[in-house]
């Protein structure tokens, strides 16, 4: 075998193996992007404590002095999809105790209903009622919650850049009387302290 | 020559006879002035005459002027409504009676006895011409104990309403210009109207039994020359020369009124898009050629005419709540209500609230209001919470908008074009309810930093006063349009704060100072 088949050959093998990953890749992201009426490509996450692999995610609680979201590195299970993972990082989000003088920035006791992933890198996130019963009403507890959620997403699943939540499965015009949910929204920096 | 000398000559009157004669001239002035000073004096032209509206029909009554006052007849009020009449000559009373129920009345006194209770007048019963007048309020304060029924006024209207009629309060305004003409008809309580054309007039038409209507005297203009009343509970407006068609639309303002629109379009001038949210725009120019009629009383074009206000919240969505119970949509509506009296006070501005009382209205209709009102600013009113109690201060926010949404919104928002009779197109302007508050995006940013900055002279502000946020609210708003959060209900000092009328008048005021500072910048010239 002369060199230049040796060679021949190892770009070839370097190409099949380029284009499978591709393609793995590819096939990955249309089959976790169901239709929102789909049922939940992941399982739900037991707790958001990190046992077993886990990846080191943003969450984002309201800052000390209560005008702002600040972001906190906090474990989070890894999962084995981005579906799956979105899942994780927003159950973690709910459940998480604030870290230091922090302070919760959603309602305690929400439940997740699922997280959807579409093409267009858009994520769905469907909450139960709780997350509008618990809010405690003002402009600034909705934009507080709401970007803690879509900032999540955006910040750790970088596909992910417009998120919309949806409650009890269904679309919503605002959460209390503020905030337009009829469309995904975007990370909101002029929200979010600069460590 | 001689007989005729002689005849004058035998006429001349003695000292004696010119003595008499002229004791006789001043005896007839001194009578005729004594006359004179005794019978109350009629003024100026026959004044418009008092219709009776009651459940067996309307009867109008003429009107005579006594002393700067309105008087009736007496014996026309006993004819319309079933009453007796007896005089006693002995005393000089009347006794009106009806059904066993007597009122005794003397001419030229102010107290009547009506079913042995006296009733104090302020103008007296008078004798005019031989005959007994009374005011229109013997007419409520005596007539209506003897009908033991309840006898209403409407002075505006020049109506009596007799026991429980449907008969609403019609306020009628206008707005004028050479091709184009609005008249808005505020209904309460509310009643349908229907428009209908007969001719060359529009004939206003409100399920009632009545309408007590002030309708204004309309200014010279080539589309309306008059507003009357018609028969039953209906108005006519009588069109001019330019008119060629109108549009009519009913909205609620509140729980009790309906606001009616009458838009009057003259010939050759284009209509708005029906369906799409109307545009704050000036009135178009007068045809060339065409008698625009005086200035119309209308701010100048681009200006500040008409606020709407959106007291946030309302109903069964009571927005947040203070520690010591307040609630946001009761704060709301008070420092709306605040706003409104000194805008229309001070300014004379047409103030429209979302909601007058406490009622549920979801977002797209505090938008609809404003829009249907061509409004030239919304101000929605609201009060904030934070999970950490110790924030506080005032915010104010304009819309924030998606970059790369706002870039598609504009590629389907360009002009389109329509056929016209007779050929050609012409070129309509659609506006996407969810794309109206894109064209303002500037001048809310302008506004809200005049709010801010008349806030922080008066309230404390957040460390964060002006920001941008998608809020429902401000979306559909097709006009400059803000969102002021008077405050934190979540402080507990700060909630006391805002439910006092010191405070909120000191928000209410840096609102008016900012609308008034803009509507300055709107109407000076460009430098």
């Amino acid at each position: 075998m002369t060199p230049r088949r040796v060679a021949t050959l190892v770009a070839t093998c370097a190409l099949v193996v380029g284009l499978g990953w591709l393609m793995f890749s590819f096939l990955e992201r249309r089959l976790s992007a169901p239709t929102p009426d789909a049922e939940p490509a992941a399982p739900a996450a037991e707790t958001p404590a990190a046992v077993g692999p886990h990846i080191s995610a943003i969450l984002y609680f309201v800052s000390e002095d209560g005008t702002l979201l600040e972001p906190r590195a906090v474990d989070v299970p890894l999962r084995d999809s981005p579906a799956a993972q979105a899942r994780a990082l927003v159950e973690a989000q709910l459940a998480a105790t604030p870290p230091d003088a922090l302070i919760r920035a959603v309602p305690e006791g929400v439940a997740v209903r699922g997280v959807f992933l579409t093409g267009r890198d858009d994520a769905y996130v469907d909450l139960d009622g709780t997350f509008v019963s618990a809010l405690p009403g003002g402009s600034h507890n909705e934009l507080m919650a709401t970007y803690a959620i879509v900032s999540v997403l955006t910040t750790n699943l970088t596909p992910v850049t417009r998120v919309q939540i949806l409650i009890d499965g269904r679309e919503v015009e605002t959460l209390t009387g503020h905030v337009d949910l009829r469309e995904p929204l975007r990370k909101n920096e002029g929200l979010i302290r600069v460590p | 020559m001689s007989g005729a000398g002689r005849c004058r000559e035998a006429r001349r009157p003695t000292l004696e006879w010119l003595v008499v004669r002229r004791l006789a001239v001043l005896l007839c002035v001194a009578l005729t002035l004594a006359v004179a000073s005794s019978v109350p004096v009629a003024q100026g032209p026959s004044p418009a005459p008092i219709t009776i509206v009651s459940p067996q029909g309307r009867r109008s009554l003429t009107v005579t002027t006594v002393n700067g006052g309105d008087y009736l007849s007496l014996d026309d009020v006993a004819a319309a409504l079933g009453l007796t009449l007896r005089d006693d000559r002995v005393t000089g009373t009347t006794t009106v009676a009806a059904g066993g129920r007597t009122a005794v009345l003397t001419p030229e006194r102010n107290v009547v006895s009506a079913q042995g209770r006296l009733v104090s007048l302020a103008a007296p019963p008078l004798r005019q011409d031989g005959r007994l007048v009374v005011t229109p309020e013997f007419v409520t304060r005596v007539v209506g104990v003897l009908l033991e029924r309840r006898v209403d006024f409407r002075r505006a209207g020049r109506l009596f309403v007799i026991g429980d009629l449907r008969v609403p309060r019609v306020v009628v305004r206008g707005e004028f210009a050479a091709s184009a003409a609005q008249i808005t008809f505020d209904i309460a309580p509310a009643a349908e109207p229907t428009v209908t054309r007969a001719g060359s007039e529009l004939v206003v038409t409100f399920a009632a039994d009545a309408v007590d209507a002030a309708v204004p005297t309309v200014p010279a203009n080539p589309l309306l020359q008059s507003i009357r009343p018609g028969e039953g509970a209906s108005l006519v407006l009588a069109t001019g020369p330019r008119f060629q068609s109108h549009r009519a639309s009913v909205q609620p303002i509140d729980a009790g009124t309906t606001r009616l629109v009458i838009d009057l379009v003259a010939a050759g001038a284009d209509t708005l898009t029906p369906g799409a949210p109307a545009a704050p725009a000036p009135p178009p120019p007068p045809a060339a050629g065409a008698d625009p009629g005086p200035a119309p009383s209308l701010p100048p074009p681009g200006g500040v005419r008409t606020v709407v206000i959106d007291p946030g919240h309302g109903g069964e969505a009571n927005g947040t709540e203070g520690p010591g119970g307040t609630l946001e949509k009761t704060v709301t509506l008070q420092v709306s209500r605040r706003l409104k009296t000194l805008l229309e006070g001070r300014l004379g501005l047409r103030v429209i609230l979302t909601r007058e009382d406490d009622r549920t209205l979801d977002q797209d209709e505090r938008a609809a209001i404003a829009n249907n009102n061509r409004a030239d600013l919304f101000v929605s009113i609201h009060a904030n919470a934070a999970v950490r109690p110790t924030v506080k201060g005032a915010e104010v926010y304009y819309l924030s908008v998606d970059r790369a949404s706002l870039e598609s919104r504009r590629a389907i928002q360009q002009p389109d074009a329509l056929p016209q009779l007779g050929g050609g197109t012409r070129a309509i302007e659609l506006i996407l309810w969810e794309t109206a508050q894109l064209r303002h995006l500037e001048q809310s940013a302008t506004f809200a930093a005049l709010v801010e900055s008349a806030l922080r002279g008066k309230v404390e502000m957040s460390p964060r006063p002006v920001q941008q946020a998608p809020f429902r609210v401000l979306v559909g708003a097709n006009m400059p349009a803000v969102l002021v959060e008077v405050g934190y209900l979540s402080h507990p000092e700060e909630e006391k704060t805002l439910t006092s009328a010191a405070h909120q008048d000191k928000v209410a005021l840096a609102v008016f100072e900012a609308i008034s500072a803009f509507r300055g910048r709107l109407e000076k010239p460009a430098q």
